[in-house]
């Protein structure tokens, strides 16, 4: 441990810590900075970190300066804020200012950083600036700026140290030395949208986002990826009812500060036109009034005869769906091979279904496609699906077809619903509260972001109201009570409070 | 509830019969028409009407009426489509979709702009807001009527030519 001086208070931190995460932790904020990233290696090239540390001569960048004993650190000095408005004044040198085209303003690292310690005249008297390339399409998914850039090489490091991939580099020098791909190479890879997020400047652009929306009008709600096992945590950036983007939320344990490109894009099924938005019976739209006492029956406990659970369900509604079907061996998933695809060696799983955990969690077991199709056959009584499409794989289709009497209750217009006599439009994952189970068995809970398009209604709730029809003591009415009801069922020490997970997820039986 | 020991106001007053004729008070009332009448007659210049719309009031050189969009020389609009107005709005009256534009240089440009004149509060803030001196209001019209909603909904044509007057 070392014990050191930050703006005349006292501190102790382990060794080896970097001087900026002391001061961080000091200041409650971070310093001044555009190159350090905490996911990445140091670089020291922006310069703008600069602290005071008595008994050294020159001021020093707190990136690059791990705390020692004894060390007296200024971060607020004079020296220091001059520092820095030299720093970012030579940084805007050849800036082209050009805000109100950028996508990046609004939660730009030198317009952030200017309003909090520049505010100077510029001494810079030239008239022109160097120029550069501007809008280059650099991939699929990224288009640069090459005079917006400040050089802090972040984007850089990403691709040699995260994917390994190397398509960035800075090529030239001086005031020439700009970020570019070399000849013949795109920055095509997975998480090349990660490198618009560490951008702290609009040099690197989304082009999915690109003048889609100014980033101010944006809300956010703190999400978890639906696109695979995997669960990255995302924030859920929308406005109006209309998702734009995700962004990766930091979380060391599960996906420390990235996500990949094809997890950005599930946003986009949220807004598909093939989304149920009014319950259909058969081909006659119908209206939930109507539908009260027909659910009733079907989902009584004697004429429910079989629940097929999607590994895209939340895990609330994996244990009501027991709850309601009485017994396990009424409630599958399937089919297994659902949903598995290619993954890598980063984060993208091959499991592209975002809870199967949780299937495991609540006693769920999976069928291959040819015994669900059985099941499905064998099965006296209603048959409820619970989201995803079963009936991609054919024999279940033919299963479902046959047996007439199938409730569907999900999101999307597809097999499975073409299959059902009633379907129910239910919440996507950014419609609702939830946990979703991720592949290393960490419960990570998620925020509702926006409003349920027409008439659709939250899963939970209707089989909430169907369990409470059954059984007149369940009272399930809010999230809450079925979370207290699900941690008493499943978990060890049921008086953990599932509302309250911790910000980086809950592992049960594990290290948290 | 009752009202005994309360003051009594000026309608329980008991009026003489003379008095509940008021023949003398609308004599005097006529007396006031008649007197301005022969005043107006006679003196037609000091007469405060205004005999719009033949005549109309000159206003102020800085009067904020209906918005108008510049051009650049060759014609397209200089908005690049910030939405510096459609934040800064406290009517939010201003809804702007941006696109990419083919030329590199302008970078940005608003594919459709509207501004609905009915919410507008025609505060002036998007002028001052916009950095690229692309809104103003300066055409000194303020003879905004439609016989629709839709038709007080306007768009970048409109605003960009600003040849009628009043509404599209």
């Amino acid at each position: 441990m070392a014990n050191l001086t930050i703006d005349g208070k006292e501190y102790e931190f382990p060794d080896g810590t970097s001087l900026f995460e002391a001061c961080r932790e000091a200041r409650g904020e971070a310093l001044p900075h555009f190159c350090y990233h905490p996911d990445l290696s140091v670089a020291g090239v922006c310069r703008l970190c600069q602290v005071e540390v008595e008994g050294m001569p020159k001021l020093t960048i707190a990136c690059n300066t791990t705390v020692r004993e004894g060390m007296v650190v200024h971060t607020r000095s004079e020296k220091v804020k001059r520092a820095s408005q030299q720093i970012l004044e030579m940084h805007l040198i050849n800036h082209p200012v050009d805000c109100p085209i950028c996508d990046q303003a609004g939660e730009c690292g030198l317009q952030d950083q200017y309003m909090e310690y520049g505010l100077y005249e510029s001494n810079v008297t030239q008239a022109t600036k160097v120029l550069k390339t501007k809008a280059k399409v650099i991939g699929p998914q990224v288009i640069l700026d090459q005079e917006r850039c400040v050089l802090c090489s972040r984007c850089v490091r990403f691709c040699n140290e995260v994917t390994g991939t190397g398509e960035l580099g800075i090529f030239n020098r001086g005031d020439r030395a700009l970020i570019d791909v070399a000849p013949g190479v795109e920055l095509d890879n997975n998480y090349s949208l990660n490198t618009v997020d560490i951008c702290p400047v609009g040099a690197l652009t989304s082009r999915d986002f690109r003048f889609v929306k100014r980033v101010w009008m944006l809300k956010s709600a703190d999400g978890v990826c639906p696109g695979c096992a995997t669960g990255c945590n995302v924030r859920i950036d929308h406005e109006g009812g209309r998702v734009y983007r995700l962004k990766p939320r930091r979380n060391p344990e599960v996906n420390g500060s990235w996500m990949c490109d094809r997890g950005r894009m599930t946003y986009k099924a949220l807004h598909d036109e093939r989304r149920l938005t009014e319950p259909r019976r058969g081909d006659q739209e119908a209206r939930w009034a109507e539908l009260q006492d027909e659910l009733a029956t079907a989902l009584d406990k004697g004429a429910l005869g079989l629940v097929v659970v999607s590994p895209h369900q939340t895990l609330e509604e994996m244990y009501l769906a027991v709850r309601l079907a009485g017994s396990p061996g009424k409630v599958v998933s399937g089919p297994a091979d659902a949903g598995m695809r290619e993954g890598d060696s980063l984060l993208l799983d091959a499991d592209r279904t975002p809870n199967r955990a949780g299937l495991g969690v609540v006693g769920i077991s999976e069928l291959a496609g040819k015994d669900l199709a059985a099941a499905v056959a064998g099965a006296r009584g209603t048959v409820l699906v619970l989201g995803g499409d079963p009936a991609a794989d054919a024999a279940v289709a033919a299963a479902l077809r046959q047996h007439g009497r199938v409730i569907y209750l999900g999101t999307h217009g597809n097999e499975t619903a073409g299959c059902s006599s009633l379907v129910l439009p239910g919440a996507a994952w950014a419609e609702k509260q939830g946990i979703f189970v991720n592949r290393q068995g960490r419960w990570q809970a998620f925020q509702q972001a926006i409003a349920r398009p027409g008439n659709a209604r939250e899963d939970w709730r209707i089989l909430a109201e169907a369990v409470g029809r059954q059984d007149e003591e369940a009272a399930l009415g809010s999230l809450k009570s079925v979370r207290a009801a699900l941690a008493a069922a499943v978990l060890a020490d049921p008086s953990i409070d599932l509302n309250k997970l911790p910000e980086h997820g809950f592992a049960p039986g594990g290290e948290n | 509830m009752s009202f005994e020991g309360l003051p009594q106001g000026s309608g329980a007053k008991e009026k003489s019969f003379k008095e509940s004729l008021y023949l003398w008070e609308v004599l005097r009332g006529l007396g006031v028409t008649l007197r301005h009448l022969v005043r107006n007659i006679f003196h037609t210049g000091e007469m405060p009407t205004m005999q719009y719309p033949e005549e109309k009031r000159v206003y102020s050189d800085r009067f904020r009426g209906r918005h108008r969009l510049t051009k650049r020389e060759d014609g397209s609009p200089r908005c690049v489509a910030c939405q510096m107005c459609s934040t800064v709005c406290p009517a939010d009256c201003i809804t702007i979709v941006a696109a990419e534009h083919p030329d590199v240089e302008i970078e940005k440009y608003p594919d459709s702009f509207e501004i609905d004149l009915l919410r507008c509060v025609y505060c002036g803030l998007c002028e001052e807001a916009c950095p690229c001196d692309a809104i103003r209001m300066d055409t000194g019209i303020y003879e905004i009527a439609a016989d629709s909603r839709e038709k007080f909904v306007v768009d970048k044509d409109f605003l960009l030519n600003n040849t009628t007057d009043g509404t599209r």
